[in-house]
């Protein structure tokens, strides 16, 4: 099978290149599959935004771009969600992600800029024009992305397709929907209630024999009738919506997990506030720099000859100071400089 | 089409075993775009931004699945990805900050005094 040739590295070539070849990918599994199993059309545009805006956000050497082509990503996401009719969680997604965390990102991103000198206003840090071992890594991805489709395409292929939902007895549990549903259909005369056994409301509407659901009405002094799914007059919409599927999956089946959700949420928190308190002590060459920075502005004249060495001297500092090299004596510096 | 519903039942009708296959080849590819860029971009950002891409992978990997064997428990385990994530973000961002300040830079392989 052709694998995609991703961006090698934070190049525009490179990046057209591999969305190009991902464009093909996708249309090559599509005409693989044959028509019979063709997911929507949607889905292919859907796939195609999402992977190609995916491969700009690792190679946009700007680090705002990238997050923004990430948003992309996430609503083309979104997209995919909903096909899959999970609309609960497309919406949740992206509130939470477009909304919150990538804003937290962009945030970030803004305070954790390094000041431009005068000479390199437009000019990006060295750290974001460089990618690191850009064959190995993507050789890496290569044979993850081999490893993953030999796996899917076996794998996938035993699995055997359920009939019915696994959560489509839920509805039983809820007899006011029913009851609402089944009165606005007129099934229900104004005289009439849903029969209860022992305090149970006697609803059956997904049983696992496959016969139709049965709901028993009361009518009378203690008279009964049976309505099935069959009566023509059966609402169609009586179903479970896939919101009220998620919550009854996540608070009936899952309940412990949202409490430690809870906990992990509030340590983060903690955590965060925690960290954000902290007061940081600058590496001795950033401190020096800074110095050096604020000594420039406060006593020398903009077009002071000496202010050339000193401006100079900050990106150097700087330089040093990647290599993690701790520096001692280096007061004796600022005086100098002063 | 996209909303319809069989009556009785909370989900549309089957998905084909095709359809799952396209949506978990898509998953696997924006992983391993992920993975990538985690190993190639040297910003401690992108990096964590790379992170995110694979969570988002893991959820679109989840929700097929859940939609192929028509229950909700993947839909229900995206949450708690989403909240994991969310978390995951606020610490690394608040630690990117405080790394930010103390050293100027955002370059990973400046901080290689980290390593044990």
């Amino acid at each position: 099978m052709a694998l995609p040739r991703r961006g090698l590295s934070p190049q525009i070539i490179g990046a057209l290149i591999g969305a190009l070849a991902l464009g093909l990918v996708l249309v090559g599994l599509g005409l693989k599959a044959g028509p019979a199993g063709l997911p929507n059309f949607n889905f292919y545009l859907f796939a195609f935004i999402a992977l190609g805006s995916a491969l700009r956000v690792i190679s946009h050497p700007r680090p705002v771009y990238a997050a923004l082509y990430f948003i992309l990503t996430i609503l083309a996401s979104a997209g995919m969600y909903v096909l899959l009719s999970a609309e609960f969680m497309a919406f949740a997604l992206v509130i939470v992600y477009a909304g919150a965390i990538l804003i937290t990102y962009l945030f970030v991103i803004m305070l954790a800029t390094e000041t431009p000198t005068a000479d390199q206003v437009e000019a990006l840090s060295e750290y974001d024009r460089y990618s690191r071992e850009p064959v190995m890594a993507t050789l890496v991805g290569f044979m993850l992305v081999a490893a993953l489709t030999t796996m899917i395409g076996t794998g996938v292929s035993q699995l055997t397709m359920p009939t019915q939902a696994s959560s489509t007895r839920d509805i039983n549990d809820l007899p006011g929907r029913v009851e609402s549903s089944l009165r606005s259909a007129g099934l229900l005369a104004a005289d009439e209630k849903i029969a209860t056994q022992g305090g149970d409301p006697m609803i059956d509407l997904a049983t696992d024999s496959g016969q139709p659901g049965r709901v028993t009405i009361a009518y009378g002094e203690g008279r009964t009738k049976v309505l099935t799914t069959e009566d023509p007059k059966w609402p169609k919409d009586l179903s479970l919506s896939n919101i009220e599927g998620v919550g009854f999956t996540l608070l009936r089946d899952h309940p412990g997990s949202i409490e430690i959700a809870g906990v992990v949420l509030l340590m983060a928190m903690l955590g965060a506030v925690v960290l954000a308190q902290k007061k940081v002590e600058l590496d001795e060459r950033a401190k020096l720099a800074a110095q050096n920075r604020s000594l420039a502005t406060e006593f020398l004249p903009q077009n002071s000859p000496l202010m050339a060495p000193t401006s100079q001297g900050s990106p150097s500092a700087r330089e040093a100071d990647t290599h993690g090299a701790p520096s001692h004596g280096s007061t004796h510096r600022v005086g100098g400089a002063a | 089409m996209l909303f319809t519903t069989i009556a009785q039942t909370g989900f549309p009708a089957p998905m084909t075993q095709a359809t799952l296959y396209h949506y978990l080849v898509v998953s696997g590819l924006m992983f391993a775009i992920g993975l990538i860029g985690f190993l190639t971009r040297r910003n401690l950002i992108i990096m964590f931004l790379c992170t995110e891409l694979m969570f988002q992978a893991a959820g679109l990997a989840l929700i097929a699945f859940s939609r192929f064997h028509l229950n909700h428990t993947g839909e229900t385990f995206v949450i708690f990805v989403l909240t994991v994530a969310a978390a995951e973000a606020a610490l690394a961002l608040a630690l990117v900050v405080l790394l930010f300040k103390r050293k100027e830079t955002l370059d990973a392989s400046s901080w290689m005094q980290l390593k044990g």
